[in-house]
């Protein structure tokens, strides 16, 4: 690895003068370490991104960018320039982006979140989720139904949504919440399905510094509940809650 | 227009086809609004004025996006990020830091199926980045964050860090390889995607 090599972060950050960018990208093509390296690090830097917390569009910004644009700007007339473009790259292209106006598939879905952001998965529970998903006949998914949930006692603010969400014969559990107080050491907030009087752990979660919470669940075949229930428990991988509850299907 | 590609889009936007863009707008805006609206910390005048520039340089753009050099919507934020950091550095030079503030998330009632499960998506996606980022040490979480989010430069940071700028260089490299390394870990190696 040669002191060139030591451009590649400036250079994915795009801080090097134009100098030393093309310096950089003439060594690029020569360098089997920096070319390896390049891709993983320059889509790790562009998934920072995504972090982020997605908020409404006011309705009225659409008219407000338009007239920026077409009222300060006379259309100018500018050279047609047509791209010679890879075909398996459109092909790509069309396959993320044209599903998410034709009714999603779960599979195609995994594939969209994927192709977001090109990142790698870690969280076991989610990649097996995924895995699941892609592994399956592309159906259409629906939304069997959608709850709301409401907190209460040390969570009073909280709030949150539950979506059940199923392919063919699987059904997952889509929960998300929002304003929850962070948790302590080990404490985690579980997640119980009720039905009639029993409760079926669902998995734990600790919120974000944001107090935003996800989890999903797969069903076990055949199984429906009533109610969702949360609790706040001392510990995580508790079969029956020993915490309070804070949440809940109302 | 809902059936083009987004680079279809682009090459219309280039013959000027005003619902080209208004199409990208309609697929990107809420990406590109909740990212300047972070990184305005709040402030919903600039991130108007953010979002009026990305779409402004959209449609005045003269080179066409090059789909042999990534994806679009990384195409997109980038350019996103660059005006955004442009804005923040002219104001810089006025003003201290202002407390990191963000409105709370929206809930999400009655949304389409598709619009629930990219929220979704995006959210498990900015969970990993989280949690990643709570693996680097505190000069390097501090790195990310002055250097993505505040927009000062690797020099500037080496001042403000007291440290010569080959440090800075260094923990950046650093910084950047653990975070890949930290969303890379216990897949296996498999590697979706492309
Ligand atoms: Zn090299």
């Amino acid at each position: 690895m040669e002191n060139k090599c030591e451009n590649l972060s400036l250079y994915i950050i795009d801080e090097l003068t134009a100098r030393e960018k093309e310096q950089y990208e003439r060594h690029l093509r020569m360098c089997a370490h920096c070319q390896h390296e390049l891709e993983s690090l320059q889509e790790t830097w562009q998934s920072l991104f995504y972090e982020i917390e997605e908020v409404d569009v006011p309705e009225t910004l659409k008219a407000e960018v338009m007239d920026f644009i077409f009222e300060k700007n006379e259309p100018v007339q500018r050279e047609h320039k047509v791209e010679t473009t890879k075909k398996s790259l459109i092909e790509r292209f069309k396959f993320i982006f044209k599903k998410q106006f034709s009714p999603l598939s779960t599979g195609v879905a995994a594939v969209l979140i994927i192709g977001l952001a090109g990142l790698y998965w870690h969280n076991l529970h989610l990649k097996d989720t995924i895995t699941a998903l892609e592994n399956e006949a592309v159906g259409p998914v629906q939304i069997v139904s959608t709850y709301a949930l409401k907190g209460q006692g040390l969570a009073a603010s909280a709030n949150g949504n539950a979506y059940l969400l199923q392919e063919g014969s699987d059904i997952s559990l889509v929960i998300e919440l929002n304003n929850m107080p962070g948790t302590k050491d080990k404490e985690v907030y579980q997640v119980w399905l009720l039905k009639n009087g029993t409760r079926q752990n669902a998995g734990t979660l600790k919120p974000d510094q944001n107090g935003n919470g996800l989890i999903t669940y797969r069903l076990p075949p055949a199984h429906s509940f009533d109610d969702i229930g949360i609790t706040l428990e001392p510990n995580p991988n508790n079969t029956q809650p020993q915490g309070v509850k804070v949440m809940g299907t109302f | 227009m809902k059936s083009k590609t987004d680079e279809e889009l682009m090459e219309l936007i280039v013959q000027n086809h005003r619902q080209a863009l208004e199409e990208l707008y309609d697929r990107y805006v809420k990406l590109i609004y909740s990212f300047s609206l972070k990184i305005s910390k709040g402030n919903t005048d600039k991130t108007k004025e953010i979002v009026q520039l990305v779409f402004l340089r959209l449609w005045t753009t003269k080179s066409t996006y090059n789909p042999a050099k990534g994806q679009f919507v990384n195409w997109l934020l980038t350019i996103t990020r660059n005006i955004a950091i442009d804005l923040i550095r002219k104001e810089q030079k006025h003003k201290g830091t202002i407390p990191f503030e963000l409105d709370e998330m929206q809930q999400i009632q009655d949304q389409q199926l598709e619009d629930v499960l990219q929220q979704v998506s995006r959210n498990l996606v900015k969970q990993q980045i989280q949690e990643a980022k709570r693996h680097l040490s505190e000069p390097q979480q501090r790195l990310i964050n002055l250097l993505y989010w505040e927009g000062y430069s690797l020099s500037e940071i080496a001042e403000l860090e007291k440290k010569p700028l080959g440090t800075i260089k260094s923990r950046l490299h650093q910084t950047l390889k653990k975070l890949r390394n930290y969303f890379s870990k216990e897949t296996g190696g498999a590697r979706h995607g492309k």
